[in-house]
């Protein structure tokens, strides 16, 4: 079965926010 | 695309090894953009202007159609240009928002969001369909611009395209035409909002009926505040909900009286054409309200990540844009997607205040 964007944008959103809440991602590395 | 559009380019190659490319430039042109917006914050411009006006939508835009100018100079933005994905980029950053919005501001949000949508759609859309028609501009072409026009410009003119087997020049045509219209609207609609001391949510409200596309309207939002923002997101996301109906809608005006086949479409279509990543920002404001998400390092990381995405997205806007697709077409369905624009445009002011500002207003954020 072939993966919509509008799913590929949710599963990259919640990996991002599930990194950020256990720490994986350096809050200096991203600040804007 | 095929070659026909654009005769000087070489042949559209979509390789892993284009989008990586494209992928880069993006995210080097983000590098770039971050670095010239933190730069002209503290300077005052010449005439006055004080640099911290210039929000980073605006110089993602704009340094996003320079670099389209280059590639395209160059003869290699075809090879590249799949690398570059606003829609991923702007709805992974729409998620990422929902993540910090409370979810009774989304819910009352929301309900105004629901009846302006309903108003502005219907009224917007079948307003473009009779003016068209009464410029001869073909059924199948006026179908996917009103739907663009009233809905959300590119993924619905995509959505009702294919409703209405539209021809892929016109679905060119509609997406160069929204993004030409919708850039300009994204930086002269907050300076409007501005100049009549537009409360946040009613401009948010504002900018989500009016400008065409999520990217721009976002950026609106962002340029003039951070509630703006966040009430522009949920009444556009609320808008971009109606897609999966107006297809359905579409899909069988056009199989049943048009074509006048005894079948009808299957109400699938609404879940297939319903934009699923509106569940994930819903769900993200769910986590943030009842707190497994808090304000500290995570929520920061997170929102910060938010800005790049937007600023990826803003940038694509730029690089995507196809004036060689937008003058193949003439000036007639030009000027009727301007005149309905500016209808749209007057009627989301009125609704925006109606609603937001009067009946409906969203809770205290």
């Amino acid at each position: 079965m072939k993966l919509s964007e509008d799913w590929l944008s949710v599963i990259i959103a919640f990996a991002i926010m599930a990194l950020a809440m256990i720490g994986l991602i350096n809050p200096a590395w991203v600040a804007f | 695309m095929t070659t026909t559009s654009v005769p000087s380019q070489p042949t559209e190659r979509k390789t892993l090894t284009g989008s990586l490319i494209g992928l880069a430039i993006v995210v080097v042109l983000s590098l770039v953009t971050h670095y010239v917006y933190n730069l002209v914050q503290p300077l005052t411009l010449p005439g006055n202007i004080p640099g911290k006006v210039l929000e980073y939508p605006i110089w993602a835009a704009a340094i996003g159609l320079v670099a389209n100018y280059v590639l395209k100079a160059l003869k290699v933005h075809n090879q590249v240009k799949s690398g570059f994905r606003t829609e991923l980029f702007l709805k992974i950053g729409l998620i990422l928002l929902g993540a910090k919005i409370s979810f009774s501001v989304l819910v009352t949000s929301a309900g105004g969001a629901v009846v302006q949508g309903l108003i502005m759609v219907t009224s917007v859309y079948f307003f473009s369909w009779w003016l068209a028609g009464k410029f001869g501009i073909p059924d199948t072409l006026r179908a996917v611009m009103s739907t663009a026009v009233s809905i959300c410009g590119v993924s619905a003119a995509i959505a009702s395209a294919g409703a209405v087997l539209a021809k892929k020049e016109e679905i060119t045509y509609v997406t160069a035409l929204v993004i030409i219209t919708a850039l300009p609207l994204m930086v002269i609609a907050p300076l409007i909002a501005g100049a009549i001391n537009m409360p946040e949510p009613v401009a948010g409200a504002w900018f989500g009926g009016n400008v065409d596309t999520t990217a721009a309207v976002v950026g609106a939002g962002t340029i003039y505040g951070p509630q703006a923002q966040e009430i522009a997101a949920i009444v556009k996301n609320t808008q971009n909900a109606l897609i999966g109906v107006v297809a359905f809608g579409l899909a069988y005006y056009f199989s049943t009286v048009v074509e006048g086949k005894k079948e009808r479409p299957s109400l699938n279509v609404i879940w297939k054409r319903f934009p699923k990543f509106v569940l994930g920002f819903i769900l993200a404001s769910v986590i943030f309200t009842v707190g497994i998400l808090q304000k500290g390092d995570a929520f920061n990381t997170i929102q910060d990540t938010k800005a790049w995405l937007f600023t990826a997205a803003f940038l694509c806007m730029g690089l995507e844009l196809s004036v060689g697709d937008f003058r193949k077409m003439g000036w007639t369905p030009f000027l009727v997607y301007i005149v309905v624009t500016i209808f749209n445009t007057l009627l989301a002011l009125v609704i925006a205040y109606l609603i937001f500002g009067w009946l409906m207003p969203p809770t205290a954020f």
